[in-house]
């Protein structure tokens, strides 16, 4: 990754969260971070899933927690937008009558808490969606270019720190560096990567999270570069299976 | 040029340009007909992220090889000239760009490649990207050709607006996003059936889109369906 792009710059800020509370970067550092950055008085991530229930995962205070109870509760609202449709939800002023028929009991409900404006950001890669980054204001508010840029980054960072969160579960050894040290290899797109997590829910019988949350596991408990060890895959050099350790092949089949 | 196949290949693009269609469907039509026109030996499509990097939305083949000779225009060659500057850039002969570029040209020729024109796409004041077309052998290009390339870069940057999913939102920001998302969607759908069905990379692409024009339905949704396992999707698997 460049060290002057904005994926960098916003890791930088996430991280520094992390150090101010002298944990392990989180989601929720993601969102003290965004609150910081952006013109926003509160942010929240909700874990979303299509064929399980939905449940907020944290948020910096208690009118942005009130948001994302509120529209898991109701099933409606920018957050649950944002996650059908697979796109970003702006909506710069609640109190305009369109929306307010949009979302009958939410827009009420979210101008009763205290948001005036709601943005809700899909965390997604491809089909893999694991939740919704909200940010709301009290007054009404436009996010400019860089900061729709920014929100978007600080949601594609917050979608791999939900993901890897669940590393641990698979085995792999994850002491603390590994989380920071993981992200040094995202930067340049490689479309192995996504085809190498396709190939894997194949080889692994599992869904499209699960499968590249496997991929970034063997990365790390081998050192390697995902881009690397997704090149592999594709070229049928290393090969997964549900029950023993991926094998590598010399021969390329 | 064949004026017939122009005014039909407009009229094509335009037909498909309709409330419904599929980005990433649609600009491999566009990459198609890129190289059917233009006597084009390959042709991509390739959209800048947030960070400036290019990426690949649509190529003419979706054979790995290709994919990485548009992929390390990141680092040099005729892409990321154009998108950087905002003009075209056109390489009558590869060989003589050695210098400049040493590892594109390098790459390019081991392709197969010895000429390149890479067009700008640009919306109002900002460059999002670039149509990239290859030509097996070296030589001048037919002048009449020029403008007709970069009205279809220009046609590949309508299209980004016309998305479907971005009916909701006018920002551009937002719009690229979709797209790009739109485009790992299809690889990792792509990477699904090729392992599922032992088919490589291309094949796995067509057998996807046929499947999708063959049951009108969007590109997109269909890789969606088949990588959530959500509905059956009778006979895309043999």
């Amino acid at each position: 990754m460049r060290s002057d792009s904005r994926s960098a710059r916003i890791q930088v800020l996430v991280a520094e969260q992390a150090a101010r509370r002298g944990a392990r970067v989180g989601v929720l550092d993601v969102c003290t971070a965004a609150v910081a950055a952006l013109p926003v008085g509160g942010a929240g991530v909700s874990a979303m899933s299509r064929t399980a229930a939905s449940h907020p995962l944290c948020s910096t205070d208690t009118i942005s927690e009130q948001l994302e109870e509120l529209q898991l509760t109701l099933g409606e609202g920018p957050c649950v937008d944002a996650f059908t449709h697979g796109s970003a939800v702006l909506t710069p002023d609640l109190r305009t009558s369109q929306l307010q028929d949009h979302w009958a009991v939410f827009a009420d409900a979210a101008l009763e808490a205290g948001a005036r404006a709601v943005f809700a950001l899909p965390l997604q890669m491809g089909a893999i969606s694991p939740g919704v980054l909200d940010l709301y204001a009290d007054v009404p508010t436009v996010l400019g270019t860089e900061e729709l840029a920014d929100a978007m980054a600080f949601a594609d960072l917050a979608t791999l720190l939900l993901l890897d969160a669940r590393i641990e579960e698979t085995g792999a050894p994850v002491d603390g560096v590994l989380l920071e040290r993981g992200f040094e290899d995202l930067g340049g797109y490689r479309a192995e990567i996504d085809q190498a997590t396709g190939i894997l829910t194949v080889q692994l019988g599992v869904g499209i999270d699960e499968a590249f949350v496997r991929l970034r596991a063997y990365a790390y408990t081998q050192g390697r570069r995902l881009a690397d060890v997704a090149a592999d895959v594709v070229a049928h050099r290393l090969r997964f299976s549900p029950d023993a350790e991926p094998t590598r092949t010399d021969e390329e089949t | 040029m064949n004026q017939q196949l122009l005014a039909k290949t407009f009229v094509e693009l335009a037909d498909n340009l309709v409330a419904d269609f599929d980005l990433i469907d649609f600009l491999r039509l566009l990459t198609d007909r890129c190289v059917g026109m233009l006597g084009a030996s390959a042709a991509g499509v390739l959209l800048a992220d947030r960070d400036g990097e290019l990426r690949v939305m649509a190529a003419s083949d979706e054979q790995v090889r290709l994919l990485e000779l548009f992929q390390l225009q990141n680092d040099e060659g005729p892409c990321l000239a154009a998108f950087r500057t905002g003009a075209q850039v056109i390489v009558p002969d590869l060989t003589r760009e050695i210098d400049r570029w040493p590892r594109f040209v390098t790459a390019a020729h081991r392709s197969g490649f010895g000429a390149v024109q890479a067009l700008p796409m640009r919306l109002r004041d900002e460059t999002v990207g670039a149509l990239n077309l290859f030509h097996a052998t070296p030589g001048p290009f037919d002048p009449v050709d020029a403008p007709v390339a970069q009205a279809l870069a220009d046609v590949a940057t309508i299209s980004l607006l016309q998305q479907r999913s971005s009916a909701r939102s006018t920002v551009l920001n937002e719009q690229l996003q979709t797209a790009l998302n739109s485009r790992v969607l299809i690889e990792q759908a792509k990477g699904k059936l090729a392992e599922r069905q032992n088919i490589d990379m291309e094949q796995a692409f067509t057998t996807l889109r046929g499947y999708a024009r063959a049951h009108n339905r969007r590109l997109s949704d269909v890789a969606r369906a088949f990588i959530d396992d959500s509905e059956p999707l009778p006979g895309l698997l043999v």
